[in-house]
């Protein structure tokens, strides 16, 4: 979805291995959004490997680089920095009119979603 | 205060089916003959069912079909309500949907009953008091949300035979008994893993109910569905994007027409006399256009279909392997008006594209073409081949440069439908004011996954000031007569009137009256949220009404990243209004 997809080059064999080590249910494919949270070493790749897992699964509901007005979708902007385990929860399980996602998206990939919104946004 | 005919009929008047009877009853003894000849004719078919005949009728003491009429023009011949009594305008009542979701169904109105939706309910409410006589529950699986692109919403029911249709968020169309809300069939027309979703309003035309699906940003394959009104029986599927054999099919290559979008997600209009429906098809799949070589059929088009069976009588396609997301779903409405001097049985369409077009709807041949809002990536329709004439925009966008698109994604024009007086001669539309910032990337298909092909995150260039107008259209030029700019974009549908009015609704919450002829605003009201649906009006024990729904959280609101919205607070409920005793 995003302009850098040539991080995900040569990175198929990587995938296949430790996808088996994650804590959820995998989705099969290795697609290029999963491969860079795999990937990501640095914070900073972590974040923009969450950008891309955003813009893919949650940007259609929390806005554009996380704007929304928030009264319809809770304003992630808002989301407190130091509850990861209420993010976690609320994203794993749902709540309310927020769909849950453990059966699309892995723990690595949920990390890299916490620190995409705790980065508010920014990448 | 003028008086017409229409105020002083029976209910169950019924004027003689036509696609565009809603005009018929006016004021002249020429009309009011007609109307009487229709209501001698069919009269004993209307005991408590909705008919075909009552369908196709133009008759005002009910809203029976999405678009106020199957030629969906949102006219109506009541003047009660006018240019001089409009500021006498009050609410009557409010009804809460309880639901801070975006509501954009169009109600209908039925023997003095009005049937409004939600993504999760369906509702009879009295018509005059606002109490409530039934709500039945839509439920859905909590992870439904996730491959509906734009807003969880639903955009009405249609009424026969005393039942009511409607579709569901996870792609079911089920029919309720419309005295009880009693589930009476539900049938499954997609499937939401595959990223299917359902939310427009079904159309009845010749007793066969007729739907839609959404879901073309998740690569998915747009089709028609017929089923019987009675049983739920599926009768027929027509694919907007051709299968091998089928006509068009070479326009797709490789295995890309599986995921080739074309969904068909706003309701058809219907002509009864030519026995054809009109159904606008959605964007290709995925946005980026080397993914899809080719013209794409019939994406961006429009459908003539034989209600019956589904076939495809004729098409025109708009915007041939479009890279922009210009879907061509919005209303195809079912006009008479003067072309060269000839009166002339035509579609008007203002496509997302950016050009208001007149088909001949007996052919599909096209008459015009023209700009109705900015736009940058064509500089006119080949009128010989009804083909765009593209710009470098158009040529860098599909080579993957970043290009600021006039209309953005969102279109001139988005799903909300216009209406057309045929008084004044002029199409009223709420047209938007902004470009994208549109490059193509990569797109990998993985089902019931977005498959975009876009780089989203490039977002919107917005002008200073107004982001919309409301304007009222010439059709054969794409001309103004007259244009209300908003600095937020207008995103509710119009509905005018003999009495002279367009009323409309803004992202402020305002309902509005525009005088139809100068584009003055006659009358406003703050309905508590921002407004996304469809004005109507019916008349009842000689008093017309006005109703709409409130609330916000549409395509815009969720896209725009406009923040203004935040002081716009949701939630859904439905207003109505008439005009206070002098
Ligand atoms: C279908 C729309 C939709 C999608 C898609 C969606 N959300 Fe939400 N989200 C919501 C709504 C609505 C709420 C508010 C829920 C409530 O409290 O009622 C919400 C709330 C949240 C919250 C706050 C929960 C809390 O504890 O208060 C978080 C965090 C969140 N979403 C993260 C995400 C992430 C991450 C994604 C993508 C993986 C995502 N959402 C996708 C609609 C959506």
């Amino acid at each position: 979805m995003t302009r850098d997809l040539g991080i995900f080059a040569g990175v198929i064999l990587t995938v296949a291995v430790l996808s088996a080590a994650t804590l959820t249910d995998v989705p099969a494919a290795e697609d290029a959004p999963r491969s860079a949270v795999l990937q990501a070493q640095t914070e900073a790749q972590r974040i923009a490997a969450g950008k891309r897992l955003y813009v893919q699964n949650c940007m259609h509901c929390h806005g554009l680089n996380m704007v929304n007005p928030g009264n319809v979708t809770f304003d992630l902007r808002e989301f407190p920095r130091d509850e990861k385990a209420r993010f976690v929860e609320s994203v794993t399980r749902g709540k309310n009119n927020m769909p849950p996602w453990r059966d699309v998206l892995s723990a690595d990939e949920i990390d890299a979603l916490w620190a995409y919104v705790r980065a508010g946004g920014q990448s | 205060m003028e008086a017409t005919i229409c105020h002083l009929t029976p209910y169950n008047a019924l004027s003689p089916p036509s696609a565009e009877a809603g005009f018929r009853c006016g004021r002249t003894g020429m009309k009011i003959a007609v109307w009487a000849a229709g209501l001698a004719l069919l009269a004993p078919l209307a005991a408590s069912a909705q008919t075909a005949a009552e369908l196709a009728s133009g008759e005002t003491s009910s809203v029976l079909t999405y678009g106020m009429g199957y030629h969906q023009q949102r006219y109506s011949p009541l003047e009660q309500i006018n240019k001089n009594t409009v500021k006498r305008l009050v609410p009557v009542w409010n009804y809460s949907f309880d639901d801070n979701r975006s509501e954009e169904s169009q109600p209908l109105v039925y023997k003095g009953v009005i049937y409004v939706t939600t993504h999760n309910a369906t509702m009879a409410v009295d018509a005059r008091t606002g109490n409530q006589i039934w709500k039945t529950k839509v439920n859905y699986a909590a992870a439904t949300p996730r491959i509906v692109c734009c807003g969880i919403i639903n955009r009405g029911a249609a009424i026969f035979d005393g039942k009511l249709f409607r579709t569901t968020l996870d792609a079911n169309v089920i029919a309720l008994d419309a005295k009880s809300g009693k589930e009476l069939w539900r049938q499954n027309a997609g499937d939401i893993k595959l990223g299917y979703s359902m939310t427009m309003a079904p159309l009845v035309a010749a007793g066969v109910v007729v739907t839609g699906v959404s879901g073309a940003e998740f690569g998915t394959r747009g089709y028609i569905d017929g089923w019987e009104a009675e049983t739920g029986n599926h009768l027929w599927r027509t694919y907007t994007v051709p299968g091998p054999g089928e006509p068009g099919h070479d326009t797709w290559a490789g295995d890309t027409w599986k995921y080739g979008g074309g969904t068909t997600w706003i309701t058809g209009s219907f002509d009864p006399q030519l026995n054809t429906v009109y159904w606008g098809t959605g964007n290709p799949a995925p946005f980026n256009t080397a993914v899809r070589p080719g013209d794409n059929l019939h994406t961006c088009s429009v459908l003539a279909l034989d209600p019956q069976t589904g076939s495809i009588k004729w098409h025109f396609q708009f915007s041939p392997n479009s890279p922009f997301d210009y879907d061509s779903v919005a209303e195809m409405l079912l006009a008479t008006i003067e072309v060269n001097g000839v009166p002339t049985k035509v579609i008007l369409h203002a496509d997302r594209n950016g050009f208001f077009y007149v088909l001949d709807r007996t052919n599909g041949k096209l008459i015009g073409a023209n700009p109705y809002v900015q736009m940058n990536w064509a500089s006119g329709i080949d009128l010989e081949t009804g083909r765009p004439i593209e710009t470098d925009v158009a040529r860098k966008a599909r080579a993957g440069e970043l290009v600021t698109v006039w209309p953005s994604i969102l279109g001139g024009k988005n799903w909300p439908p216009m209406s057309y007086n045929p008084r004044t001669g002029l199409a009223y539309a709420n047209t938007l004011n902004f470009a994208s910032n549109y490059q193509a990337v990569p797109a990998d298909y993985k089902a019931g996954q977005w498959y975009l092909g876009m780089d989203m995150a490039a977002g919107w260039t917005f002008p200073d000031g107004p982001r919309g107008y409301l304007k009222a259209i010439d059709p054969m030029t794409g001309k103004s007569k007259w244009e209300a700019p908003s600095d937020l974009p207008r995103f509710s549908g119009t509905m005018t009137t003999a009495g002279g009015l367009v009323f409309t609704g803004g992202y402020d919450g305002e309902l509005q009256a525009f005088d139809a002829d100068t584009g003055d605003k006659l009358w406003k009201f703050k309905t508590g949220s921002g407004i996304e649906g469809q004005p109507i009006t019916w008349e009842q024990d000689g008093v017309q009404y006005v109703a709409v729904t409130t609330g916000l959280g549409g395509v815009y609101t969720l896209f725009s990243g406009d923040t203004r919205l935040a002081s716009v607070p949701a939630g859904g409920s439905l207003w109505a209004f008439a005009l206070a005793p002098q």
